[in-house]
């Protein structure tokens, strides 16, 4: 690897780093004022659409690239998500879309 | 929190998986486990390295995925606020998707905050040191895992848990729509910048709708 060897040292202390700070922001400011409403109700869709935005490209994207058709993570996300929605439960939801995709791989043959 | 601690066993393997595929030493796999301690940023931060990410880019699209936590901070804070300074610096090292989705609800449901407090210290420990184990188990004995099994597919499921709930409001939806469209139609941006785009389209939209939702209510 051609990179300099601190680099992935410099990439873990400074993503902890801002990970960390992240999650004291709100903690630590809001003892002593509160945040403008236009920010908290920005922050409300953060989770949505961050996740969203990180998932769909890791269903989409099968291991020989970019698949729509004949990729069996789309129906498996699919179920997983329907159970996810109604059971709120990640071991249930893990469960579902593991086991989709197994069966959906083994039905494919 | 047992039930999440569970869950996020094939996570970790993969997170593991991910910093032995970049060439990372059993020392640097786990300083990004113990100290990132968050799936979705050593997921990012590791395929962002291996595609050649300047420090800046990488460290840019991890603090960008992990503004979610600053939402958790947010509902957290008045849960915590009586607590002493030195516990809500503590607890908020051990804020994750998966502590707070499990302690939000005990934390809501009592006035004296101490009891919630020490049940969410020490499922946090567990979750960290486990988060510590499954890593190290991916690292050193990914290999041993079945391609076929496609146990990478269980990250995305992790992250599939945690939004499908999310979706039961118009602006919720339409957040998810924007970031959804915004992330394929840009998805030829190097260095995976189409995520944070997208989900910075997708916040604006999420809060467009819920403000002039809220303004129209307010007419009625």
């Amino acid at each position: 690897m051609s990179d300099p060897v601190w680099k992935l040292w410099a990439v873990i202390v400074l993503v902890g780093a801002a990970n960390y700070l992240t999650r004291l922001s709100f903690i630590e400011l809001l003892s002593r004022r509160s945040v403008p409403p236009l920010v908290a109700t920005a922050l409300r869709y953060v989770a949505v659409a961050m996740l969203t935005a990180l998932v769909l490209p890791m269903v989409l994207t099968a291991p020989a690239g970019l698949a729509l058709a004949g990729n069996p993570r789309v129906p498996a996300a699919i179920v997983a998500g329907v159970v996810a929605y109604f059971t709120r439960s990640m071991p249930w939801t893990l469960a579902a879309g593991m086991g989709a995709l197994w069966g959906w791989q083994a039905a494919l043959g | 929190m047992l039930p999440a601690a569970f869950a996020l066993i094939p996570f970790g393997l993969v997170c593991g998986v991910a910093a032995a595929g970049v060439g990372a030493t059993p020392l640097e796999m786990l300083g990004l486990s113990a100290i990132v301690f968050s799936g979705a940023a050593q997921i990012l931060a590791t395929q962002l390295y291996a595609a050649g990410a300047p420090v800046a880019g990488i460290v840019l699209g991890c603090f960008v995925i992990g503004l979610r936590l600053a939402m958790y901070s947010a509902a957290m804070a008045p849960q915590v606020a009586s607590l002493p300074v030195r516990w809500q610096r503590l607890l908020a090292f051990l804020l994750t998707d998966q502590a707070f989705a499990a302690a939000i609800r005990r934390f809501e449901a009592g006035d004296d905050k101490r009891p919630a407090a020490s049940h969410f210290l020490g499922g946090g420990v567990v979750l960290w040191g486990g988060w510590q184990l499954t890593n190290a188990a991916g690292y050193f004995a990914g290999n041993a895992i079945p391609a076929s099994w496609s146990l990478d597919f269980a990250v995305p499921l992790c992250f599939i848990a945690l939004l499908a709930p999310l979706l039961r409001e118009r602006a919720a939806i339409a957040a998810a729509l924007t970031a959804a469209v915004a992330v394929v139609l840009l998805a030829a941006l190097p260095m995976r910048l189409n995520i944070i785009v997208a989900g910075l389209a997708g916040i604006a939209v999420g809060a467009l709708v819920a403000t002039a939702h809220a303004r129209r209510k307010g007419l009625r």
